[in-house]
């Protein structure tokens, strides 16, 4: 059988596959510090750090493979980046030349949404039409837990159910929509309410790039099987504000900021991964090399 | 001249999105109730057993979800014809509508032009009970990226739908609710208009324009041939709440001029203040008087007791030619 058992997707992904999520979380990382960098010089009127959230967008990404069409948010920067939008591409919204500096269609990475969680409804519109149509239907949807609120999510929610849309919603909750803690934002976790709309659902950490993987493969295998929704939530840590603009140190405790760098996932999956062996110093030298390429590209064209 | 009889509207309109369907595989059609039913209004009357429930699509009771869906369904290839139930019921969709399918081009960088039209029954249409006879025209006209269409006739509407679902951009069509069953209209000058996107003249005349636009084009063109010929009116149906075709407009005042404005939609910030002030500034000098705009009060649309007192009627029509002409 071609098919991965359970114990197979229990065991985790090979060595291959274990580095090249490092890799994709590497590069997302060293991009992100530059942007931050590069805010801070004026060069960029704005950056929604991603830093925290690298495990849970290369995790999904990488299980969903290059083929479904992804309707992100605005923070999804590691998976633009996976799908071939240059960082150049990637900041030039930001820094205000443009809505959408990269080819949708190209990367299958449509634009960005600012107003929250109004590309769930076409991310399930754009599925429903390309079954319609005959064509590949699997569309990827992510959400923050603070677009989860909104009206639209609980509609896309029904409609992908009702319709049987072969979307995935993935929702990285990184505990607070700007300030308000996810406490005081929903009494159940997402995955409980997409199942009270018929959604198949899972709520698993998201700072482990493995589990993430692991779980949106399940995810996909179910969508292309039954060809139905499913809804994974991946519990996350934001180690920057909102955005540059955000001043999370008025509302959020020095210990609770303190924790989420200490969880740092790319820290930690670098960490295992040396331990492990999996990777090594050389390695790590290379990809430090391909990193300061980007920035230094980055710096020249922005700074 | 007697009352032409014509197809209705609705019959008109119905015949028009089956060509639709028939000539272009990518065209559908999506709204509460428009399939097993054929709409509240029945416009859509035949359409699902004709083309199919993937063609023409019961859509959930929720708005957003329509037109929200609609932005999708146009990424993918395809050209959504939406209707919203009563215009009342547009807002829950107005998100959609204003931030998202009015903004896809420009977001793209004009990769892509998609088409969605969106279809509304518009204005006053008998006894309705709250939000069944609003018109909101003015609302999305003054959003950019959103072209507004306000048929008064068949013809009109066949013409603009065909022109929508090509656009490459939302355009919104405002059906009057009451003239979906009429069979009977004033008579109007067979000119055709210029373009599909532009006004037409309905009745050529000497003394004064008056621009109009949707049910109450009725209600303008009676008052014209009741007053005619002690006053020569100039009835100028816009056709397009955005954008204005402020051209033909002020070629008509350069012939008469003298302009007003008359529409179902509030006063205050409606399409007259947006044609009166261009007028204004772009033919101040044609103008032998002020711009008048006869339009309803700044205020709800009542109690179906009180519609009469809310909506303009001929009476008020001809008071008010006849005031700027005396």
């Amino acid at each position: 059988m071609a098919m991965k058992s359970e114990s197979e997707h229990e065991a985790g992904p090979d060595d291959r596959t274990r580095r090249l999520l490092l890799r994709h979380m590497l590069v997302a990382r060293g991009v992100d510090e530059e942007a931050c960098q590069l805010q801070k010089q004026g060069a960029l009127d704005l950056w929604p750090s991603g830093q925290g959230q690298e495990a849970a967008q290369v995790g999904s990404a990488l299980a969903v493979g290059p083929d479904p069409t992804v309707f992100p948010s605005y923070r999804e920067h590691a998976v633009a980046l996976m799908r071939g939008v240059a960082p150049e591409e990637l900041f030039a919204q930001w820094a205000g030349r443009t809505y959408c500096g990269w080819d949708p269609r190209r990367a299958r990475f449509f634009p960005y949404t600012l107003v929250l969680a109004a590309q769930t409804l076409h991310a399930v519109g754009y599925s429903i039409g390309r079954r319609l149509q005959g064509l590949e239907d699997f569309v990827v949807v992510y959400i923050g837990d603070g677009a989860t609120s909104e009206g639209d999510m609980a509609e896309a929610m029904n409609l992908a159910a009702v319709e049987a849309a072969s979307v995935l919603f993935v929702c990285q909750n990184n505990g607070w929509a700007i300030s308000k803690p996810a406490a005081e934002q929903m009494r159940t976790t997402l995955a409980e309410r997409a199942r009270g709309f018929g959604i198949e659902a899972v709520a698993v950490p998201g700072q482990d790039p493995e589990i993430v993987f692991a779980a949106c493969s399940r995810a996909a295998a179910h969508i292309r099987g039954e060809r139905a929704p499913y809804l994974v939530e991946l519990q996350v840590g934001r180690i920057h504000g909102h955005s540059t603009a955000d001043a999370q140190e008025v509302y959020r405790s020095a210990e609770d900021i303190a924790a989420a760098r200490a969880a740092d996932p790319v820290a930690r999956y670098a960490g295992r991964l040396r331990e492990r062996g999996v990777v090594d110093a050389a390695w790590f030298d290379e990809v430090d090399a391909e990193v300061r390429e980007l920035c230094e590209r980055l710096a020249k064209e922005y700074a | 001249m007697g009352a032409a009889r014509a197809a209705s509207l609705a019959e008109s309109i119905n015949t028009t999105l089956a060509d639709l369907l028939e000539q272009d595989p990518r065209v559908l059609l999506l709204g509460e109730d428009i399939g097993r039913l054929g709409g509240v209004f029945r416009v859509t009357r035949g359409l699902r057993d004709r083309f199919g429930p993937d063609r023409v699509r019961d859509a959930l009771l929720a708005e957003s979800t329509i037109v929200g869906q609609a932005v999708g369904l146009a990424l993918s290839g395809l050209v959504p014809v939406c209707e919203i139930q009563f215009d009342g019921f547009t807002y829950p969709a107005a998100n959609q509508l204003v931030t998202q399918a009015a903004r896809i081009g420009d977001r793209w960088g004009g990769r892509i032009r998609p088409s969605i039209v969106v279809r509304i029954p518009t204005g006053a249409g008998g006894r309705t009970v709250e939000h069944h006879s609003e018109a909101s025209e003015a609302l999305f006209a003054g959003c950019p990226g959103i072209s507004v269409a306000c048929p008064s006739t068949g013809e009109d509407a066949d013409q603009i739908l065909r022109y929508a679902v090509t656009a490459g951009a939302p355009v919104v069509v405002y059906e009057p609710i009451r003239l979906y069953w009429r069979r009977t209209s004033p008579p109007r000058d067979p000119e055709p208009a210029a373009s599909p996107t532009s006004a037409r003249i309905l009745r050529r005349g000497r003394d004064l324009t008056v621009a109009t636009y949707g049910a109450i084009t009725h209600e303008v063109l009676e008052a014209a041939h009741d007053l005619a010929p002690d006053v020569d009116a100039e009835v100028v149906d816009l056709r397009w709440a955005a954008p204005l075709d402020v051209d033909t407009v002020l070629r008509s005042v350069g012939r008469t001029g003298r302009l007003l404005v008359v529409h179902e939609g509030t006063k205050d910030y409606g399409v007259g203040a947006e044609l009166a002030a261009s007028i204004a500034d772009r033919g101040f000098d044609l103008l032998r008087g002020p711009v008048r705009r006869l339009a309803p009060a700044r205020r709800g649309f009542p109690p179906a007791d009180f519609a009469k007192d809310h909506l303009i009627g001929v009476q008020d029509i001809k008071d008010g030619m006849l005031e700027m002409t005396k």
